[in-house]
């Protein structure tokens, strides 16, 4: 059965001109959101995950950013090439996209119901006052008590996971076909994460909507993704079912991060493993692997030249030379998965 | 609400207050009297005088005659101007300082918001470059200057216009107020340029309006509806100080420009002594920029929300 696809991203690269040089943030990234279902991106900071989601939005500055290859298809529009007339008019229409912080990602000085109502005015044309009562049901429908009430209040009088509410009806005022979520729980206090993640979820069924969940928080990836995508230094260095990455672990990289995970065991046996070192200078990216320094494994081969996709599964991949048929076999790395 | 603004017209009175006791003691310290520079004074004329204006009782007693009238609103007659009270004085010249002060501060804010935010649109490109050299003029180049300056030009461009298109000085037809109004407001709307541009910039880089922009709004309503307010804020706290500023400068200003403001009567009366006066106009303009700086406060709550509940 052909997969149906929302958003194909292939070999999209990005790069920005700063007085220190050229920073390649981006280095040729794919992949690929089903319809109705949940890919997790994962990496560290400055990996390139929120610069990948800001690309497809048509978000990035330019100058001093600059798309320098890729395609980005959603539903076969392809969002790269889009007037900017255009991608404003898939903004919050077609994507939905939340953010960080609550706290901070609402215009303060303006009433709740109304910011929601905006998104109702400029996409689908309505009154200020049809927009409004839709706003109030939206609120309603993301579980704010007294939406009513609520609407006509200002962000300081909500609180953190209230306000992630608010601004989850805001993204989804347009039912768009894909929301990205970009780290949307790391600022709020884990019970209200829980209740969070799962209003998500319910609402992502309701709607058949694909979601992008960019996160460092292995857990939530663990609950809500079905795809995931590694990133490292601006590419995917391993993807697949979340299944896949979490009991398959291919990329030394992954391993690490699952090995910097907290387990909750009774026995407190498990360490904590730390990720030595830190990740490449973007503005002269290696060559090579760009995990090399960091790598336990790394052999001759990964500082000369970079390794290409391995697959797996039929759904996994990884971009290391330890998969390539070539590769010695390496023990080590099978233990790690105990 | 309420209890906030009695509490603030409070602090205001006791504000008023000190500033009143404090000038009063000040001047009685200079030393000389209002009647020194009087004609014809023989020791009789002037000890009659004393006993007149109750100059020859101790400073305190003179002290508490004065703050009794004062509670009363009378602020006395004028020593040095016959007959003319110092509540005729500020009824008859406040209003024209008050137009000018109106138009000044007007001017200097929206020149301040508008020029702040086309700088912070353009940054660093030329009309950012420009502005910002001006602004560092209008900021360090004191008013009697700008205001003098501007008379020069204003000669200059009437002759070469062969008529008069703005008059040069006086006072009564609404020509008359522009020049004086640019030169009294231009340090201030220089000021405010500079705090709009980094507003501007400030609430640009927010999250807030990257949120607008993933909205898929149109940049003017973002610009309008989000960046506009917004950066307005910063500017409305400094418009009580503004207000000091813009009042304090109209006394030269208005001599330049020879306006029959109140301005003219203060330097006059600190000239001469008058002690009356100096009292009258101090406690009046104490009063009136205490006054404004709650007003602003006030205001400041209207705009931001925030501030409203937090009191």
């Amino acid at each position: 059965m052909a997969k149906d696809i929302v958003l194909d991203v292939k070999d999209l690269k990005v790069e920005f001109d700063t007085y220190g040089g050229v920073v390649k943030a981006v280095r040729g990234v794919d992949f690929q959101v089903e319809r109705g279902k949940t890919l997790g991106i994962v990496g560290e900071s400055g990996c390139g995950k929120s610069v990948t989601m800001q690309s497809i939005m048509g978000l990035i500055p330019m100058p001093p950013g600059r798309i320098t290859s890729g395609t980005a298809k959603l539903d076969g529009l392809e969002l790269l090439k889009v007037s900017p007339e255009k991608a404003r008019s898939i903004r919050g229409k077609e994507i939905g996209m939340i953010f960080q912080d609550p706290m901070s990602s609402m215009n303060p000085t303006m009433k709740i119901g109304k910011q929601i109502a905006e998104t109702l005015i400029v996409h689908r044309g309505y009154s200020e006052e049809k927009a409004l009562n839709e706003a109030k049901r939206l609120l309603d429908r993301t579980k704010i008590p007294e939406a009513h009430k609520r609407a006509s209040q200002f962000p300081f009088e909500f609180s953190g996971g209230m306000l992630q509410r608010a601004i989850i009806a805001m993204a989804l005022a347009c039912k768009p076909k894909l929301l990205i979520a970009d780290e949307p729980t790391t600022a709020l206090d884990v019970t209200i994460q829980e209740q969070i993640l799962d209003l998500l979820k319910e609402l992502q069924t309701e709607d058949n909507m694909s979601i992008i969940m960019i996160t460092h928080d292995l857990g939530v990836v663990a609950r809500m993704a079905d795809q995931v995508s590694v990133m490292y230094a601006g590419q995917v260095i391993e993807s697949g079912s979340v299944d896949e990455i979490f009991y398959k672990s291919s990329h030394p990289y992954t391993i690490g991060l699952r090995q910097a995970m907290p387990v909750n065991d009774e026995q407190n046996s498990t360490k904590l493993i730390p990720i030595e070192g830190s990740p490449p200078d973007l503005f002269s990216p290696p060559k090579a692997c760009a995990y090399y320094a960091r790598c336990p494994y790394a052999m001759e081969v990964c500082n000369k030249q970079d390794p290409s996709y391995t697959m797996i599964g039929e759904t996994h991949r990884a971009k290391c030379w330890m998969q390539d048929a070539r590769a010695p076999k390496n023990d080590d790395l099978h233990q790690a998965h105990l | 609400m309420k209890k906030y603004i009695f509490s603030r017209v409070v602090q205001g009175i006791l504000t008023v207050f000190f500033i009143a006791t404090a000038t009063f003691f000040a001047m009685h310290l200079v030393p000389g009297d209002p009647l020194m520079d009087a004609k014809a004074m023989t020791p009789e004329i002037r000890a009659n005088l004393e006993a007149k204006y109750g100059l020859d009782q101790p400073v305190l007693v003179q002290y508490s005659t004065f703050m009794k009238n004062m509670l009363l609103g009378d602020f006395g007659i004028s020593f040095t101007q016959k007959n003319r009270s110092v509540n005729d004085i500020i009824s008859e010249h406040f209003p024209v300082s008050a137009v000018l002060g109106v138009l000044a501060i007007l001017y200097a804010a929206l020149g301040g918001i508008l020029w702040g935010a086309l700088t912070a649109k353009y940054r660093n490109k030329w009309p950012d470059h420009v502005i910002m050299v001006l602004v560092i003029l209008g900021i360090s180049v004191p008013n009697f200057v700008v205001a003098a300056v501007s008379q020069w030009a204003t000669v200059n461009l009437n002759e070469l216009a062969g008529t008069s298109i703005l008059p040069v000085a006086g006072w009564g037809e609404f020509s008359n107020m522009i020049l004086p109004a640019m030169a009294l407001g231009l340090s201030t709307m220089a000021y405010l340029t500079r705090l709009m541009r980094n507003s501007m910039l400030d609430v640009g880089n927010s999250d807030y309006i990257r949120t607008a922009k993933a909205k898929g709004l149109k940049a003017s309503r973002i610009f309008v509806q989000h960046e506009l307010r917004n950066s307005v804020l910063p500017l409305i706290t400094i418009l009580g100080p503004a207000i000091a500023a813009i009042t304090t400068g109209g006394f030269v200003v208005e001599k330049i420009f020879a306006i029959p403001g109140l301005g003219r009567y203060f330097v006059q009366a600190v000239q001469q002594l008058d002690y009356t006066v100096i009292m009258g106009l101090t406690v009046f303009y104490g009063a009136f920029l205490v006054f404004m700086v709650i007003a602003v406060d006030v205001i400041y709550g209207l705009i931001d929300p925030r501030i409203r509940l937090a009191k």
